[in-house]
């Protein structure tokens, strides 16, 4: 067992493209559900846009990358505001089912048969990035290597993370500024209860409608990154779970805290990354019987992915309020 | 013209609003002075029930009135009809003079129409202060081109906040200013949601049983604020059960039961009225 | 336990049989040392795939270079002597009858492939354009749908009683339909090889079991630490999560079908062609329907239900045992959406998804009825298994789940309350 590996490959996908990506969807969740109270369980609409309106703008239409991140963004307004209209008058239950329902309709119709000329359909699309990386400052040779140990990246994951980092510090600055402010206390006060926001003289509409912009927005920096790291776009990589994981990192973190999302993603990642490594190691030790062995080999992403089924169930069992949340906050949360 | 008919409701003192309405006969739907809210033909119906079936109502301005009534009169209907939070069925009914179509809860709150609730609405997790701050109108930093930066509303926040702070300090509540909402005991939750509500400038404030759960010395000094807010030119609408407190504080009573304004008139004239003691009773109204 | 070994390589959770093509051109590092590779899968939305299908490769000059079957999942791939541009023709003529090329696709088409690549070719398949009258076809996809919504609504009922007498909105739901599907798979086909009808009834049990199980061991202890709603939702959606990827670890991801009732020849009903299994689903569901809301009108614990579903605590005080009334109600709901899982597994094969697909239009019909409105959950229900099939006469089955989903939308624009919900006091 070597835990030189297990732990490289845990801090990698801990500070990984992969996390950048969680990290701005649960960013934008938080602003969603941690400010607001949206139940916004379709978050993975919004990344689906992002990265396909990049992918898709690049490849269908050779349009330049700045363009296509432009066109990804653009569209994740569309759907907040498309979204917004007919659900955010919604009950909360109501609001997150249909908000599922509609990324999966995005989904189906994006990989369809019949999108195969636009979007590749089934198919993944896929794209030259090469506009980003010319950018990258890090020697990129075969040799290049950045980290300690086995923890070290290329110069070209460099670059991705590099800017991945900085601007999920950037998103995490200008949420902090707007939510500290008398408009974050309206958003709060939506939260606790619409209807006293209203009874004083507050738009609910209108500022729900803008943190679903605002949260659907960083979501789709998370799909442009996904796309720019992957240089194109699969519906299958936009299923629903994808939400619930950001919804994992959101409450492990700690939701309506400023880096309770971006910690959570660390987490998210670096734990169930371990675990995969770590029974990747396991199946290859001799002394485990082979039925055991037989069993687990193959199935270490199952098992990662039920792990975090499982540390949602105990996180609201033992910590609800995540490890950066305040416990007194959510014990008055009994509604 | 209209000058004559409605003075400005800034002239309004307390003398001036509360001695004509002695001067208004107690008749269900009798028309005010200086009105500040005229209601026509409001109804609403639930499945077959009509709970609100108000013909005609005016609360004048400057005066406290009481909304009183057995349980299921339609009290809390109305209320809900009157500030947008329920939509009615047919009616129509004006507002400081303007009317009110398409009401919408947030409009009407700006014009100055604001309310509270039955079942207090305290914001668990913000603090008593923000609860209070979160009243105050028109805040530039509640807009989102502002928001980001500080320079441009920390000015009017920190005035606000020394109102807000004036206001917690009258309802004995300046000493759990920065504790969260959620912690405070039920009667305290009344009297922030009514500091609340001032905070927000009103014209008219409507209490939905500011009293309940209040313990009796605090609801003496509410009683007290109720009255001194009127004396200052507010209008004040509030429903309430204990008849102590109605007669105590309120200059003119509304009597609900089935939806219809069954009486109206000053305290010491409705809780002596037959018709009255028949609907609390339960007693069928006779020649119905 | 074999099969556990099939499920190698496709791990990451996303993965359903189709995504092979995908994964091999995004994985398709060119690699002179391999060999170049065209493959593709033959399917139709995410539950149909065509096996015994043959293709063909030809080099440029038409010289046939390779041939190939696809396999149970519909899948194929031909290995190609090297770089180049290649002919692949579907012989159409090998398609299952009813299933042609769609519209605006041709048998052959051109691809090239790089050295040591593989290179995904798609096929779009569906139903052919039929012979048959179009009155003929409307009249079959009403029963589908029929069949579907009634599918849907039983698997509801545990939703939305759970919902009405606890305010448990359970996202593990759909999994408690895969569970049923997937233990009747077992006693049908390993354990004891049961005959389906008595593995069904005692999947019934076990699901029964299961739910009356959740509700003593967790949900009743998370109730009496006043969790949050919003918590308990996150304990199902992880319940969920955890529970699909346990199924796949010991069912795998493959779809399987059940061994009893496969093949059967269709009865005739005027326009209609069904097959005893269809008749039999639809029967008893209607059965079971009409036993279930009948109990809710009549009988005593109906009644209790009904009561803690208005009003739960007045209900308690009027001496009605609330724990038991929603123990009951864990354990039928929990049987009837297992239930619902054997006859969705019967209809599409079973795999570790069925559920959480179902869950999506199951919630669907139990927001366009109304929340908490069994009349409403049912008619609900009813609409979206409908308009799920019937959009098939129009549009493509790969997008039909598309429909019910965004009619769900379309209605809460107009009625947010749905269409048989009631507004709620504020106040």
């Amino acid at each position: 067992m070597d835990f030189d590996i297990i732990f490289g490959n845990a801090a990698r996908a801990a500070f990984g493209p992969e996390a950048v990506i969680l990290a701005l969807a649960a960013i934008g969740l938080n602003v969603h559900f941690g400010f607001t109270g949206l139940l916004n369980f379709g978050q993975v609409g919004f990344l689906l846009l992002g990265a396909y309106g990049t992918s898709v703008s690049v490849a269908t239409f050779g349009w330049s990358l700045w363009v296509g991140i432009l066109v990804g963004l653009v569209l994740s307004v569309a759907l907040a505001v498309a979204l917004g209209f007919p659900t955010l008058r919604l009950h909360a239950v109501m609001f997150a089912i249909v908000t599922i329902a509609a990324a999966e309709i995005i989904r189906i119709l994006i990989g369809s048969t019949d999108a195969i000329g636009l979007t590749g359909g089934p198919l993944s699309v896929s794209f030259d990035a090469g506009a980003f990386y010319d950018l990258n400052p890090y020697p990129d040779g075969p040799h290049d290597r950045y980290g300690v140990g086995t923890f070290e990246f290329t110069g070209q994951q460099m670059w991705v993370i590099t800017v991945g980092w900085v601007l999920v510090a950037l998103v995490s600055l200008v949420v902090f500024l707007i939510v500290r402010s008398p408009w974050g206390r309206v958003l709060k006060s939506i939260r606790e209860d619409e209807d006293a926001a209203r009874s004083l003289g507050k738009n609910v509409f209108s500022y729900k409608m803008q943190a679903l912009i605002i949260g659907g927005v960083i979501g789709g920096m998370g799909g442009v990154v996904d796309a720019i790291k992957t240089s194109g776009a699969d519906p299958n990589g936009f299923r629903p779970q994808v939400t619930f994981f950001a919804y994992t990192a959101l409450l492990l973190g700690g939701a309506a805290t400023y880096l309770g999302p971006v910690l959570g993603a660390i987490l998210f990642w670096f734990l169930r990354e371990w675990i995969e490594s770590f029974l990747r190691q396991l199946t290859a030790e001799a002394w485990l019987p082979d039925a055991v062995a037989d069993f687990l080999s193959g199935s270490e992403g199952v098992i990662s992915v039920a792990m975090v089924g499982l540390t949602l169930v105990l996180l609201m069992l033992f910590r609800p309020q995540g490890i950066t949340g305040n416990r007194i906050e959510m014990q008055l949360d009994a509604r | 013209m209209p000058d004559d008919v409605m003075p400005r409701p800034e002239s309004a003192s307390a003398d001036t609003a509360i001695e004509p309405i002695l001067t208004v006969p107690p008749v269900a739907g009798v028309p005010k002075p200086h009105p500040i809210l005229v209601v026509d033909e409001l109804t609403r119906s639930f499945g077959g029930l009509r709970a609100v079936d108000v013909d005609h109502l005016e609360v004048e301005r400057g005066v406290v009135t009481a909304l009183i009534g057995p349980n299921g009169a339609g009290k809390t209907t109305l209320f809900n009809l009157l500030t947008g939070f329920d939509r009615a069925d047919t009616g129509r009914w004006s507002f400081d003079g303007q009317p009110v179509s398409s009401p919408s809860p947030d409009q009407l709150a700006r014009k100055g129409m604001i309310r509270t609730f039955q079942l207090t609405k305290s914001l668990a997790k913000l603090t008593v202060l923000d609860n209070v701050l979160l009243g105050a109108p028109s805040q530039v930093g509640e807009r989102l081109s502002a928001a980001p930066f500080r320079s441009r509303w920390q000015n009017q926040e920190e005035a606000n906040i020394e109102l807000a702070e004036e206001l917690l300090d009258r309802f004995n509540l300046a000493h759990m200013r920065d504790e969260l909402a959620g912690t405070l005991s039920g009667g305290q939750r009344k009297l922030l949601e009514v500091a609340r509500a001032l905070m927000a400038d009103p014209v008219m404030i409507m209490l939905d049983e500011p009293m309940a759960g209040v313990n009796p010395a605090l609801a003496q000094s509410l009683m007290h604020h109720i009255t001194q807010l009127a004396f200052e030119g507010l209008t004040v609408v509030f429903i309430e059960h204990a008849m102590d407190v109605v007669t105590g504080i309120s200059d003119w009573v509304v009597v609900l039961a089935q939806g219809r304004i069954i009486a109206e008139g000053p305290p010491w004239k409705v809780i002596h009225d037959d018709e009255v003691i028949d609907a609390y009773l339960g007693r069928r109204r006779a020649g119905g | 336990m074999r099969r556990l070994l099939a499920l190698a390589g496709l791990v990451l959770c996303l993965v359903l049989a189709w995504v092979a093509p995908s994964m091999a051109q995004s994985g398709g590092d060119a690699d002179s040392s391999q060999p170049s590779v065209l493959e593709g899968t033959l399917r139709v939305g995410f539950d149909q795939f065509f096996a015994g299908v043959e293709i063909t490769v030809a080099d440029q000059s038409g010289t046939k270079v390779g041939q190939a079957v696809t396999d149970s999942e519909g899948q194929w791939s031909v290995t190609v002597p090297g770089a180049g541009a290649y002919r692949v023709t579907l012989d159409e003529s090998t398609l299952p009858e009813g299933i042609g090329l769609r519209e605006g696709f041709e048998s052959t088409v051109e691809v090239a492939v790089t050295e040591g690549a593989s290179r995904a070719v798609v096929f779009a398949v569906g139903e052919a354009p039929k012979g048959t009258p179009f009155g003929e076809r409307a009249a079959q996809t009403v029963f589908n749908g029929l069949k579907f919504g009634l599918i849907i609504a039983m698997s509801a009922i545990g939703l939305s009683l759970i919902y009405g007498t606890t305010g448990l909105v359970n996202f593990a739901h759909g999994e408690l339909v895969t569970f049923g599907a997937v233990i009747a798979w077992y006693f049908n086909s390993s354990w004891g090889e049961l005959n389906l009808i008595v593995a069904a009834i005692v999947t019934m049990i076990v699901c029964g079991m299961l739910g009356a199980g959740l509700e003593t061991g967790l949900f009743r202890p998370l109730r009496h630490r006043r969790l949050g709603i919003f918590q308990l939702v996150v304990v199902t959606i992880g319940l969920s999560l955890l529970g699909r990827q346990v199924i796949q670890l010991f069912f795998g991801a493959e779809p399987l079908p059940y061994t009893d009732f496969q093949v059967q020849e269709r009865w005739e009903f005027g326009p209609w062609a069904v097959t005893p299994r269809e008749l039999v689903t639809v029967a008893v569901i209607i059965v079971l329907l009409l036993a279930v809301g009948m109990m809710l009108q009549w009988t005593r614990f109906g009644k209790a239900t009904r009561a803690v579903s208005d009003n739960a605590s007045l209900a308690e005080a009027s001496g009605i045992n609330v724990n038991r009334v929603v123990l009951m109600v864990w354990a039928m709901g929990a049987a009837l959406a297992g239930l619902g899982g054997v006859f969705q597994g019967l209809d599409t094969d079973i795999d570790p998804f069925l559920g959480f697909q179902l869950l999506l239009l199951i919630f669907a019909g139990v927001e366009l009825g109304g929340l908490g409105t069994a009349f409403g959950a049912l008619a609900g229900s009813l609409i979206i298994g409908m308009s799920t099939e019937v959009s098939t006469l129009w549009i493509s089955p790969e997008l039909k789940f598309v429909v019910p989903l965004a009619a769900l939308i379309l209605v809460l624009l107009f009625r947010p309350q749905g269409l048989f919900g009631i507004k709620a006091r504020v106040g």
